[in-house]
């Protein structure tokens, strides 16, 4: 299996320094004026933002008046294990493996696209709050030189994006005509970061005690970051392991475990599964099977190996960065309820992987007496404040997710449509109780692409090949189809003019000619593991 | 995979290039919005769904579901359907792999677009789905699980309802009859450590029988029986520790897998078992594929105690056995093997005409909330081949409420132990078992249920 452990070291290298500067600042809204070329039909900006960072728009012969504001995701900020980028990476969504984007397609739609570099001052990271006014900046610029030709704005972006673009339409509603979240962290990212941070602490109980994780994360600077990436290295190290043996030997951790007939992958499937990491991955279907793969549940096993390095690496990128906003000690598990976080089909369904009732039963003992992460106050309830919305926007928002991300999980989605419809709900019920002013309508619609059904494939030997073509649509992170980010943008478009978002029989239908994209409007993946109320 | 030929649904074609998608998008909201109409439920048509597994390994006996369920419903459609609607039965193959459950359950909901989930077969795969079924509102009528986890709370699973009497009302059936009668034996168990193996425990330890871990009480994670000699260690621990009754909570192919592991060993216990552990067509065919002739088969199976709630698909002067048995032959258009008369083709039927009865009750307006609440309340109008009845109510779904207890002979088929059926009923919890004063109502000479 490729782990790539240098992109995850990398990653967390620049997250980590990222931190150092994840302070509040907010920009003042004066960006340069751009200069612009033409060439092929399409006018170029570029210019910079108040705090010097890059913004353009790309502007087609045709265009129908619809302006696109792309929101990029995480970022790293310095240089040293991984490259930093030099400005602006993305003009419209792409597919951060292949690197296809839709500029060209969105072009030819007549679509206008604008794009920012999100660093403030030099800081990427977790520094919403400045990429918020940035964001505004952006559009304000845009206007000024577009006037009256730009009829209706579509914010949209990905991953972190959805913890600045909810805020800021919440912020400035008449900034956006429609609203788009691919893959996004929203609500709050403190949920899917618990979750990472748990991750550490189980294999600490299970697999190796050296593992400190989030309780070690809030250190400022580059110390932080060293601090952060020896905690990751641990992780990647039982990873390499497991990636030889599929963890077939017996648990050495923890003592009262040591010589038990459970096997360690046990031990990580239970991890997977404790903190919603997906069952199927690049490689790994979570249905077929081998003379090596005998069950479902071991080939789930290997898609939580597949997808384990890049859930924990974002844990790092974001968890350290998100540390020095909230001070150290925001991971805190003395509360915790192990075995109430194990989903009842989830112990069904996987039981034979998990080592039966008994297996689950002692595994779920030794965690429950396990010594726990002990937080400071402090810092948890900022941590459980961080990228508090109200969620009564009414503009059309569009979420779009992969079933099976491992990074951002797509229980993301559905948390965020539960924010707005209970928002929805308790103004539908007070405009029922006295039927004055407009009655609201419901205006949020989540998409999912899906995974095919069947994907694994098989050595001879019939270990799975991990180095194979990985599955089409429906795992990683930000990895959807050219169809698929295209109807999504389209779909906006059109929201952004009328208002609303498309009806289920509408979205049932454009689901038959984009592969994989799923016309259930009423599909719900896996619930995210915590919610800390925001 | 098993489906029906015709429901087709016709996407606008006009609209396939992808410009058009542009052009549709521009349009959507001009779309009429989804009908308030019931899915699955046209003015001549009602459409239902089921999961499972009609190849691989979990499938022998269970694979005869579908295509006995699909028979009582042409028959049914024969005679005009219910309220005029014909009924279609769209079964998908699972394997018992429960991340096809998923997606064949996906594919029925949204592509079939199904008024019902019936007869779906399976717990562990049925669990991976149960809860978005219910989230959805969908009935999810008459699974064949015993797990009492599914029905005996209906404000988690409001939707689901059992065909099967629960593994721990059925556990604590056998419990009585064995603490009553075998009091002189030593008794052990084999058990999967599973939803299965735990409700089989929790009812054999309510009726007072108890074991002793790593001596009587022999367990195994469920699916390494299909290792062969899994279960070796297991018998031979059973041996060592002298057990003389086996009570099996495990599912056919465990069962059969511990008969050869003991017989291996040279150990020939009483055995008992939970009654989906001892469908003799399942464990025939699962040993047959390991190459044991039918008759050797039989004999391994001749004389292991079980328990029905119903009568034995052996028992030709029943009156819903001999109607189910003609109905098969003339309507079963399944393969050869699979319309052979057994226990699966019975139960199956059976489902069909309580299926039936459920759609006749809930009447015309057929609605997926009116289903529900027609079967909680009206368990009594809700007849079968059942010699129990049936449990519905809003405060369980749990089916059959009794189990006779029998003793299968050398030609596998299940007999009263005794000689005279003697029917014994109970809870899902601590209550005691009694005996059971059940007189099942009569087949209508047409073999349709008349409810409504």
């Amino acid at each position: 299996m490729k782990l790539s452990t240098r992109k995850l070291i990398a990653s967390l290298g620049a997250a980590a320094l990222v931190s150092t500067l994840a302070v509040v600042t907010v920009p003042a809204a004066r960006a340069a004026a751009p200069t612009c070329t033409t060439a092929a039909d399409v006018e170029i900006c570029k210019g910079t933002l108040a705090n010097g960072a890059a913004y353009t728009f790309r502007v087609p012969g045709n265009f129908r008046g619809t302006m696109f504001f792309w929101e990029h995701g995480i970022r790293p900020t310095y240089p040293g294990i991984s490259a930093v980028p030099t400005g602006i990476e993305e003009i419209t969504p792409a597919n951060s493996v292949t690197k296809k984007d839709i500029t060209k397609e969105m072009l030819k739609a007549g679509y206008g696209l604008a794009a920012y570099d999100g660093t403030d001052k030099g800081a990427r990271g977790w520094n919403n709050i400045a990429r918020v006014e940035m964001l505004k900046e952006v559009i304000d610029t845009a206007v000024a030189k577009y006037g009256a030709k730009i009829q209706k704005k579509v914010i949209y972006g990905s991953s972190q994006a959805g913890s600045i673009i909810t805020p800021f339409v919440e912020k400035y509603p008449t900034y956006a005509d429609s609203v788009g979240i691919l893959a996004g962290v929203t609500p709050s990212v403190a949920d899917p970061i618990q979750s990472a941070c748990d991750i550490f602490y189980i294999l600490s109980v299970f697999a190796d005690p050296t593992i400190k994780g989030c309780a070690v994360f809030g250190t400022k600077g580059l110390p932080g970051h060293m601090i952060s990436a020896g905690e990751l290295g641990k992780v990647v190290a039982l990873l390499r392991a497991w990636q030889g043996n599929y963890g077939a030997p017996g648990l050495e951790y923890p003592a009262q475990l040591k010589g038990s007939p459970i096997p360690q992958r046990s031990a990580l499937l239970l991890t997977g599964l404790l903190t919603g990491v997906p069952t199927k991955s690049a490689h790994m279907d979570g249905i077929s099977t081998s003379t090596l793969v005998a069950e479902h549940s071991i080939n789930a096993t290997v898609a939580i190996l597949e997808n384990l390095g890049e859930a924990v690496a974002s844990g790092v990128i974001a968890g350290q960065s998100l540390s020095e906003i909230t001070g150290p000690g925001f991971y805190d598990n003395t509360k915790t309820d192990w075995a109430a976080m194990l989903d009842e089909a989830d112990a069904g369904r996987y039981n034979l992987g998990l080592s039966g009732d008994d297996g689950i039963n002692a595994m779920l003992g030794v965690l429950k007496a396990a010594p726990r992460v002990t937080g400071n106050a402090d810092a948890i309830a900022k941590f459980k404040a961080l990228d508090k919305s109200s969620f009564t926007s009414k503009h059309p928002t569009i979420l779009l997710s992969n079933e099976a991300d491992r990074l951002v999980f797509a229980g993301n989605s559905s948390r965020y449509v539960d924010r707005k419809r209970a928002v929805y709900e308790k103004a539908l019920a007070a405009w029922e109780a006295n039927k004055t002013g407009k009655k609201p309508i419901w205006n949020t619609l989540a998409i999912y692409a899906m995974t095919p059904e069947i994907y694994t494939k098989f050595l001879a030997t019939g270990a799975p090949d991990l180095t194979a073509t990985p599955a089409e649509s429906g795992v990683g992170h930000q990895t959807f189809s050219v169809k698929q980010m295209k109807a999504w943008v389209d779909m906006l478009a059109v929201a952004a003019k009328s208002g609303k978002v498309p009806t289920a029989k509408y979205v049932e239908y454009i689901a038959t000619k984009v592969p994989y994209l799923n016309g259930d409007t009423e599909y719900r993946p896996n619930d995210l593991k915590y919610d800390s109320g925001f | 995979m098993k489906n029906r030929a015709s429901l087709s649904r016709s996407p606008r074609k006009s609209l396939a290039t992808a410009a058009a998608v542009l052009a549709g998008a521009l349009a959507f909201t001009a779309l009429p919005a989804q009908g308030a109409s019931t899915p699955g439920v046209s003015d001549t048509e009602i459409v239902l769904g089921m999961q499972l597994p009609q190849t691989g390994g979990a499938s022998p006996g269970y694979n005869k579901v579908d295509d006995a369920m699909r028979a009582y419903f042409d028959y049914v459609n024969s005679k005009g359907g219910v309220n005029g609607r014909k009924i279609t039965l769209v079964a998908y193959d699972d394997e018992y792999k429960a991340g096809k459950t998923v997606s064949t359950a996906s594919k029925l909901i949204t592509k079939d677009k199904v008024f019902a989930m019936v007869g779906s077969v399976g717990t562990q795969t049925h669990i991976s789905v149960i809860k978005d079924i219910n989230r959805r509102g969908i009935p999810d009528l008459f699974v064949n699980s015993g797990y009492s986890g599914f029905y005996t709370d209906p404000k988690k699973y409001p939707t689901t309802f059992g065909a099967l009497g629960t593994y721990v009302v059925e556990a604590k059936i056998l419990g009585k009859y064995i603490k009553e009668n075998m009091a002189d034996k030593t008794l052990g168990i084999l058990r999967q450590t599973d939803d299965f193996g735990r409700n089989t425990l929790a009812g054999l330890n309510t009726a007072g029988l108890t074991f002793t871990p790593d001596k009587t009480d022999a367990k195994f994670i469920a699916g390494a029986q299909a290792v062969p000699g899994a279960l070796d260690a297991q018998m031979k621990q059973l041996q060592d520790n002298k057990v003389d009754v086996v009570i099996v909570g495990a599912t056919a192919s465990a069962f059969a897998a511990a008969v050869g592991s003991a017989l291996k060993i040279g150990y020939r216990p009483q055995y008992v078992v939970i009654s989906v552990g001892s469908d003799a067509t399942t464990f025939q065919t699962i040993l047959g594929a390991r190459g044991t002739a039918p008759a050797v088969s039989a004999a391994l199976l001749a004389g292991t105690i079980s328990a029905s709630h119903a009568p034995s698909p052996g028992e030709a002067d029943d009156e819903f056995v001999k109607a189910f048995k003609k109905i098969n032959d003339e309507f079963n258009k399944g393969p050869a093997a699979g319309k052979v008369w057994d226990n699966n083709v019975l139960q199956g039927m059976n489902i069909g005409y309580l299926t039936t009865a459920a759609l006749q009750g809930a009447g015309k307006n057929l609605t997926r909330p009116g289903i529900i609440k027609f079967i909680e309340n009206n368990a009594s109008k809700l007849t079968s081949a059942g010699l129990s009845p049936l449990g519905y109510s809003a405060k369980t779904h749990e089916a059959f409420t009794g189990f006779w207890i029998g003793k299968y002979d050398a030609t596998s088929v299940l007999k009263p132990i005794d000689g005279t059926r003697k029917m014994w009923t109970t809870d899902s919890a601590k209550g005691l078992v009694t005996e059971l004063k059940y007189t099942r109502p009569a087949i209508a000479a047409d073999a349709l249920p008349k409810v409504g």
